[in-house]
């Protein structure tokens, strides 16, 4: 039980046991001084170690330019691979480009109606209408064409794999770490090995997409068929079915829901490459945004952005629809009608039946009768368009003005900005790359990953340092490092007393959970748009935008455990006496800290994420070194600064996620 | 009598051992060791130990002990759903164990069929559809088989549940529909695990009567799993008790209640009310010309204590046995029915 204390601190272990940590940390202060002191510099990492991976990749690297034509591994695979994906892909562009706009707001709006009645009819017609009021109709359906063939392609091949993990262990154990490693790897690192393989244009967008959006497809899948309880298997094992008919009669239909949350998180995941991307030739909103980025041309990119967010929203609330709807199946209600009941019950039976067919095909006669008599519904009119760029760019003028500095007080996001770049960032930097010694640098890692996995994964991580060295991104990793830490440091701070508070009153968390949604619907790289608005390019606006980002399941997590904490041990302490405040740091933080440490764990995994992709506003770091790589074409730098990102992520994820192992133990959950 | 039918079932030194090598378990097993020494020394679970016996046609035959003695393992082995080490399953003289996967499976669809005890319905579908699952993985058509789903559903008692789910019905009604998907698809042999275990007591008793009373038209075979010993004597026409995988007493149920062969089984049959168990032929005496047999109250043989004694209480103590066609079969006088009430073994 929790609330006994371990026997190992009843009798006291030896001193230097308990005293383990703060010595080895003692111990790295003085040798760092102690190398400091030593004739040579120790600071700087020896230039004379790289490994010059850069070399033997861009050699292969122009190998495959020489060869792309004529070696049969594109002959026979890679081009006809292509060839297909961007003809299914031009095919589907067309198709919606075709067809008349009021025809595709009004399907989408009467798919919105069968999944979630009229909220979600006006929602998801009206997400579609406002896309096209941008004047980014035609970028939208791009993407949305992008969107159709990768998530496709994800679930093809993610379900299926997914069934085949769920039935033999052994694939299961083979898919295992390469999931994990895939799930760690910010989506930066994808694009460069596809770049190299596929080229510019949009199929390796397409190929990029996939492979990010397919972990959760196939995880998802898994876990839903594990998830079916042995007795129902056992059951129709016992009625003879076959294989197939288990798979197909009972562990699918009872799986439908998890699968369902796996394609939403498949969509939403592609939606969240769709800016990067772009950075590769995938065309559409992303584009918009990522140029408008680049030019600072803010409202050019804050129009694109939030198409993306309205595309999210409409193809994240659809798709949830859907699993709730799978969900509502094994429940015996009627179907409620409302208001509409009388109407439907003195409705012919076709047309009760048919109903959304028949209010298509009426759709479709009347659309088209327009299209053909009157206009070309195929142009999205200029009459409905919402002028945005225009006022926000002013908005964005007035806020230089205006709220980069207020007056002359001093205060504003400008001083803000050079507050947290003079005092804070550059000074962590300059620590980590200039003031520290390296190797202290390394072995102070190593004692953090030691203590929380075990010597194993010190040694691990010691390696994967020195591995950034050999990789000569010493200092663009201490850069990223540096900006980490403050951005998590920063999300932590916002987020748990957030999360105390939500899990305190009903009203709050009531009032927060639409901002988490709607926060959690928008692709990562949005958050830069207004971001860059109030505090122009550099460090901190990755930081801001990293801090927003990782917000909402660092928040969730720690509202979700205290809200979780047994209502019996919450009497029992107040039955002791306890004030709330002795409550809350006696008994529920501590309660709390398993699910917390894997809100930290996300946090850290997201603002990495982040912190990388704000290398393309000026981030600098392991970011802006891919970027270089893929927009100069340095495969070879490109390739060096991507396995230092992994690296750097796995150490974080097991860092983290061994402390939440701890505490579970700890917690005996 | 069900005695006299033939055997539906046959089980020969079955074996199933849980571990790498069960084989060579089975051997050091048959050498004399216990089931703990494998456990401790090799981590294998022997979960069934050379088990064997009859079931006939018709006939109830329970299987009862306490968790963990195997006798879930044991049912499981009968239809393999757990593949049992070793040994012989005989079907009407077909070894099960030998059929092929196909062959299995047409067994499992038209001659064994199971009741579990946590129902092992299918959430996700309505309980006619749930019914139905044994006829629709045999191929049967959807209109037949929903007819026929109806008359079991009929049969249990849920006439106008078809188009509810599983989970908005009570525990005892889920497992009465766990009893109609079984008997849907008019299976020769129907097997209980435990069945009744998860519900509430009188719930329970009411399942029990049910159940006799739908044998009473159905005279099936069914071979049923309790850790209950009330129920096992209540239900069972012949009783195993099970103890580590082993059988460590068969019998018709009177017998093991008046002749339990050791320690183990004693304590089970302590907190059985003999009256209710000890029946008239296992009491009675030959008869005797000075009996007066035709003036005699006449009982038939499997009348229990229960309702000889206020017969006894009435007349002189003296009660003719008799059987079907009214022929004498016994006397139970007034020594043989205090003894048996006292416990004491009639000599």
């Amino acid at each position: 039980m929790a609330a006994l204390a371990p026997a190992r601190s009843l009798t006291l272990s030896p001193r230097w046991v308990r005293w383990r940590w703060p010595l080895i940390a003692a111990g790295l202060l003085a040798l760092a001084l102690l190398l400091r002191a030593l004739p040579w510099d120790t600071t700087t990492w020896p230039e004379a170690w790289d490994l010059h991976l850069r070399r033997p990749i861009d050699a292969f690297r122009y190998w495959v330019i020489g060869h792309r034509n004529t070696h049969w591994l594109w002959l026979w695979f890679f081009d006809p691979l292509s060839a297909a994906i961007d003809w299914s892909i031009r095919r589907i562009e067309q198709a919606l480009l075709a067809t008349p706009w009021p025809l595709l707001v009004g399907g989408v709006a009467l798919l919105g109606h069968r999944l979630g009645r009229w909220r979600l009819a006006w929602l998801s017609g009206g997400c579609l209408l406002l896309m096209g009021m941008m004047g980014l109709w035609a970028q939208s359906l791009q993407t949305l064409a992008l969107m159709v063939v990768s998530v496709g392609i994800a679930l093809q091949f993610g379900i299926p794999l997914g069934i085949w993990a769920a039935r033999s262990p052994r694939v299961d154990a083979f898919l295992r770490p390469i999931l994990d490693a895939m799930q760690t790897m910010p989506a930066f690192v994808y694009l460069i090995p596809v770049l190299l393989f596929f080229g510019i244009a949009r199929v390796p967008s397409v190929i990029a997409t996939v492979i990010y959006a397919l972990p959760p497809a196939i995880r998802l899948t898994t876990l839903g068929i594990r998830q079916v309880s042995p007795a129902t298997v056992e059951a129709a094992r016992a009625f003879g079915s076959t294989p197939r008919q288990l798979l197909f009669k009972v562990q699918l239909p009872l799986a439908m829901p998890t699968i369902m949350a796996g394609v939403n998180q498949t969509i939403m995941m592609a939606l969240g490459i769709v800016v990067i991307a772009a950075l590769i030739g995938a065309g559409g909103l992303g584009r918009e945004v990522l140029v408008g980025l680049q030019r600072l041309r803010v409202g050019q990119a804050f129009e694109a952005g939030l198409a993306i967010v309205f595309m999210a929203v409409l193809l994240d609330r659809l798709s949830l629809a859907l699993s709730h709807l799978s969900i509502a199946k094994r429940r015996h209600a009627p179907a409620d009608l409302g208001r509409w009941a009388g109407l439907q019950a003195r409705c012919p039976l076709p047309l009760r039946r048919h109903g959304y067919l028949l209010a298509f095909l009426l759709l479709l006669a009347g659309v088209y009768a327009v299209h053909a008599t009157l206009t070309d519904l195929r142009v999205f009119p200029a009459w409905l368009r919402l002028p945005l760029a225009a006022p926000i760019d002013a908005a964005v003028r007035w806020a230089r003005d205006h709220l980069y500095e207020i007056g002359n007080s001093g205060l504003g996001a400008g001083p803000f900005s050079d507050f947290l770049t003079l005092h804070v960032l550059t000074p962590l930097r300059t620590l980590f790359t200039a003031t520290l010694p390296w190797p202290a640098m390394i072995l102070a890692v190593a004692a953090l990953a030691a203590h929380a996995g075990g010597w194993r994964l010190g040694l691990a991580a010691a390696l994967g340092m020195l591995a950034m060295g050999w990789l000569s991104m010493w200092n663009h990793s201490m850069d990223t490092l540096s900006q980490t830490i403050v951005a998590v440091a920063l999300a932590i701070f916002i987020a748990l007393p957030l999360g105390v508070l939500a899990a305190k009153s009903d009203r709050f968390e009531l009032l927060l959970r639409p901002l988490l949604d709607f926060l959690q619907t928008i692709p990562p790289f949005v958050y830069l748009v207004p971001v860059i608005m109030l505090f122009n390019v550099g460090r901190v606006p990755g930081i801001i935008a990293s801090v927003l980002y990782a917000l909402p399941p660092a928040i969730r997590l720690t509202n979700l455990g205290i809200r979780r904490v047994d209502r019996e041990i919450l009497e029992a302490a107040r039955a002791f006496g306890s004030t709330p405040a002795q409550i809350l740091f006696k008994v529920e933080l501590p309660l709390a800290m398993p699910s917390i440490m894997m809100g930290i764990n996300q946090t850290v995994m997201m603002v990495l994420a982040m912190v990388i992709i704000a290398g393309l506003v000026g981030g600098g770091g392991l970011g802006l070194e891919a970027v270089i790589g893929l927009a100069k074409n340095e495969t070879g730098r490109g390739v060096e600064a991507g396995l230092a990102i992994v690296i750097m992520a796995m150490i974080f994820d097991r860092i983290t996620q061994g402390w939440a192992g701890r505490w579970r133990i700890a917690r005996g959950s | 009598m069900p005695t006299a039918a033939p055997a539906k079932i046959t089980c020969q030194q079955l074996y199933k051992i849980f571990g790498k090598h069960p084989q060579r378990i089975q051997a050091a097993l048959q050498a004399g060791a216990t089931k703990q020494e494998v456990l401790q020394q090799t981590g294998h679970v022997v979960a069934v130990k050379d088990v064997s016996f009859t079931v006939r046609q018709g006939e109830t035959f329970v299987v009862m002990g306490l968790s963990g003695s195997g006798k879930s393992t044991l049912v499981r082995c009968l239809t393999r759903l757990i593949e049992p080490t070793s040994g012989r399953v005989l079907l009407d003289g077909e070894d099960i164990l030998t059929m092929d996967e196909a062959r299995l499976r047409q067994l499992r669809r038209h001659k064994m069929s199971m009741v579990f005890q946590h129902f092992g319905l299918f959430p996700h579908r309505r309980v006619i559809d749930n019914v139905a699952y044994g006829l629709e993985t045999q191929g049967m058509d959807k209109r037949q088989r929903l007819a026929r789903a109806q008359e079991a559903l009929e049969l249990v008692g849920l006439k106008g549940w078809h188009d509810h789910f599983p989970g908005e019905l009570s525990g005892g009604m889920q497992q009465r529909v766990g009893l109609a998907r079984a008997l849907a698809v008019d299976p020769e042999i129907l097997i209980f695990d435990e069945p009744f275990s998860a519900l509430d007591p009188l719930i329970r008793r009411e399942m029990q009567d049910e159940l006799i009373k739908l044998q009473e038209i159905m005279h099936k075979t069914l071979i049923f799993i309790t850790h209950d010993f009330l129920e096992a004597i209540k239900l069972a026409d012949y009783l195993a008790i099970m103890k580590d995988g082993e059988i460590v007493q068969m019998g018709p149920p009177q017998q093991v209640v008046l002749h339990p062969v050791n320690e183990y089984v004693c304590e089970f049959t302590e907190d059985v009310p003999r009256s209710h168990v000890v029946t008239a032929a296992a009491i009675m005496r030959p008869p005797l010309p000075e009996d007066g047999a035709a003036y005699l109250p006449a009982v038939p043989p499997d009348v229990t204590l229960q309702a000889l004694v206020p017969i006894a209480a009435e007349r002189d103590a003296r009660i003719a046995v008799r059987g079907q066609e009214g022929d004498l079969l016994g006397i139970v006088d007034r020594r043989g029915l205090m003894l048996a009430l006292a416990g004491l073994e009639l000599t």
